[in-house]
C-alpha cells in the first residue's frame, strides 16, 4: 500500500476522532506500526520533517549507540540536561525518527526512536564518570550535531567524526596555566596581596596534579574533594607558619575556588528553573556534599597547624 | 585595594577558568568578560543597595542575558559563557570563613558567614532563573504570535 494511499486512508478513519485538529489545520495522518501521527502541513523545517532521513535498517543500532555516545559526551562536558535532550532528539528526528523520547538525568540517558515502519529501538546508558569540564569539546560536538540535522549524512560518518571530536585530548599545560591565573587572580579579589597570589598560583599546580592523578586512586568525588583540600590545606598552612608574612586563610580560599564544585552548582540551578527537577536536586546535593568536603579539608589542615 | 583591582582580578580569575574549562581560543575574552560584567554589576548595584542578595541577582542575571545573546550571536552552548562568568560570584571566601568558625566554636559569626554564602548561592540562583524565565516568554510569546 502506497504511502499516500494510507495517509488518506488513515484521514479518514483516524483524525477526527483520535487528533485535536484545529479546524481548518492542514496535514497529513501518518502511521508507524500501531501509532498514528498527524503531521501538521506547513511546517518544513528539517527537524519536522518525520520520519523521512537517511535511516535504514541496517545502521539503526550504530545511530542509537552513536547518540548515545554523543550526549553522555555532552553531558560528561559540562552541558545542561535540557540542551542534552534536545540536541538528541532533533538528531533523532533528523536520522529518520516519526518520534523520540529522551530521558536524560545525570547518571542516566534512556533513548527510544520510534521509526515510520513501526519498529522502535531502545537503550540506556548509565553515565558514571563525571569527567572534566571541556567546552571545547562541547561546542564541537554541538556544531556536529548542528551539521547533521541540516542536512543529514550517513550513521557510519557521524560515527567516525564523533570520535574524533570525542577522543580529543584536553591540553595539559593550559589547564596548568589557567590553575595559576585563577588562583592568583581569587587571592588578591578576596583581599590578598601579590605575595599570597603568587602563592597561591605555586599551589594551584600542586591542585593541578591532584585533580589530575588522585581520581585515579579515588572515586569517590567526596573523599577526593576532602584529601585533596586536605593536602593543599595542610602545605598552606605550614608555608603560612614558617612566612609570617603569608595570610594563609586567602592563600586558601584563592585554592579553594579552584576545587569548588562551581560549574556543578550552576548547572543544577539552571536545570532547576527549566523544568529537570530531579536532576537539578540531584546535583545540588551533590555540590553540596562536595562543598561541605572541601572546605572540612581546608578548615581541619588549618586548624591542625593552628593558623 | 580598590574596586579596579577586583575588577581586573575578577577578569583574570575568570579567564583563567575559562582557560581551565579549555573555552575555544576565539572567545576566551568574550567569557572572561563575563566575568568582570558581573563584578561590575555587582559593585554598581551593591553602592544604591548595599546587601549581598540583590547585587549578586542583578549580577547574575545579568551574565545570564550576556551569555544568552552570545551563545545566540555565535551559535554556540551558552553554559561556557554562563559558567565562566558566574565565578567572581561564587562565595569561596565566605564559606571558608563560615566553616573556619565553626571549627573555633564562634557559633553567631559562623552564622552570619553560613547567611552570607547562601545569600550568595540563592542570589545566583535567583539571577539565573529570572532572566532565564524572561526569555522563555518572550520566545513563548514570538511563537504565538507567528502561529495566529
Amino acid at each position: 500500500m502506497s504511502a499516500q494511499l494510507l495517509s488518506r486512508e488513515l484521514s479518514g478513519i483516524f483524525a477526527r476522532p483520535l487528533f485535536s485538529v484545529r479546524k481548518g489545520q492542514r496535514g497529513a495522518c501518518k502511521r508507524a506500526g500501531d501509532m498514528v501521527f498527524f503531521e501538521p502541513a506547513g511546517r518544513n523545517k528539517p527537524e519536522f520533517r518525520m520520519g523521512r532521513g537517511p535511516r535504514s535498517m541496517e545502521d539503526t543500532p550504530l545511530m542509537l549507540h552513536t547518540l548515545l555516545e554523543l550526549g553522555e559526551s555532552m553531558l560528561t562536558d559540562g552541558a545542561e540536561i535540557r540542551s542534552v535532550e534536545d540536541t538528541l532528539r532533533r538528531m533523532g528526528m533528523a536520522y529518520g525518527a516519526v518520534r523520540m523520547d529522551v530521558f536524560v538525568i545525570t547518571s542516566s540517558i534512556v533513548l527510544t526512536m520510534c521509526f515510520p515502519d513501526g519498529t522502535s529501538a531502545t537503550q540506556t546508558r548509565r553515565i558514571e564518570k563525571s569527567g572534566m569540564t571541556n567546552f571545547r569539546k562541547l561546542e564541537d560536538i554541538n556544531s556536529l550535531s548542528r551539521a547533521y540535522c541540516e542536512k543529514p549524512f550517513p550513521a557510519e560518518e557521524l560515527s567516525e567524526r564523533m570520535h574524533a571530536v570525542k577522543y580529543a585530548k584536553p591540553s595539559v599545560p593550559r589547564f596548568l596555566l589557567g590553575s595559576m591565573l585563577a588562583g592568583f587572580a581569587f587571592t588578591v579579589f578576596f583581599g590578598g596581596s601579590a605575595a599570597d597570589g603568587l602563592l597561591a598560583a605555586v599551589f594551584a599546580l600542586l591542585v593541578c596534579a591532584l585533580q589530575l592523578y588522585l581520581p585515579l586512586l579515588c572515586r569517590n568525588k567526596v573523599m577526593f574533594s576532602f584529601l585533596s583540600a586536605f593536602a593543599t590545606g595542610l602545605l598552606i598552612s605550614l608555608c603560612g607558619r614558617l612566612l609570617p608574612s603569608v595570610h594563609s586563610d586567602k592563600v586558601i580560599i584563592g585554592d579553594i575556588m579552584l576545587l569548588i564544585p562551581g560549574i556543578a552548582f550552576t548547572n543544577s540551578v539552571k536545570n532547576l528553573f527549566v523544568g529537570d527537577t530531579l536532576s537539578g536536586i540531584m546535583r545540588m546535593i551533590e555540590t553540596l556534599l562536595w562543598a561541605a568536603a572541601l572546605t572540612i579539608g581546608f578548615v581541619l589542615a588549618s586548624w591542625l597547624l593552628g593558623v | 585595594m580598590g574596586q579596579a583591582t577586583q575588577l581586573l582580578t575578577a577578569l583574570l580569575g575568570s579567564l583563567g577558568f575559562a582557560l581551565i574549562f579549555n573555552v575555544r581560543g576565539r572567545y576566551l575574552v568574550t567569557a572572561s568578560l563575563g566575568g568582570m560584567l558581573a563584578w561590575g554589576v555587582y559593585l554598581a548595584v551593591g553602592t544604591l543597595a548595599p546587601d549581598i542578595f540583590l547585587p549578586t541577582a542583578a549580577a547574575s542575571a545579568a551574565v545570564t542575558a550576556y551569555s544568552e545573546a552570545f551563545a545566540r550571536l555565535k551559535k554556540t552552548p551558552a553554559i561556557q559563557y554562563l559558567i565562566v562568568g558566574l565565578l567572581p560570584l561564587v562565595p569561596g571566601g565566605s564559606l571558608y570563613y563560615a566553616m573556619r568558625e565553626l571549627m573555633e566554636r564562634n557559633l553567631a559569626k559562623a552564622g552570619e558567614c553560613g547567611f552570607q554564602t547562601a545569600l550568595y548561592a540563592l542570589g545566583i540562583a535567583a539571577g539565573i532563573s529570572m532572566t532565564l524565565s524572561v526569555i522563555e516568554i518572550f520566545k513563548n510569546a514570538k511563537r504565538l504570535k507567528k502561529k495566529s
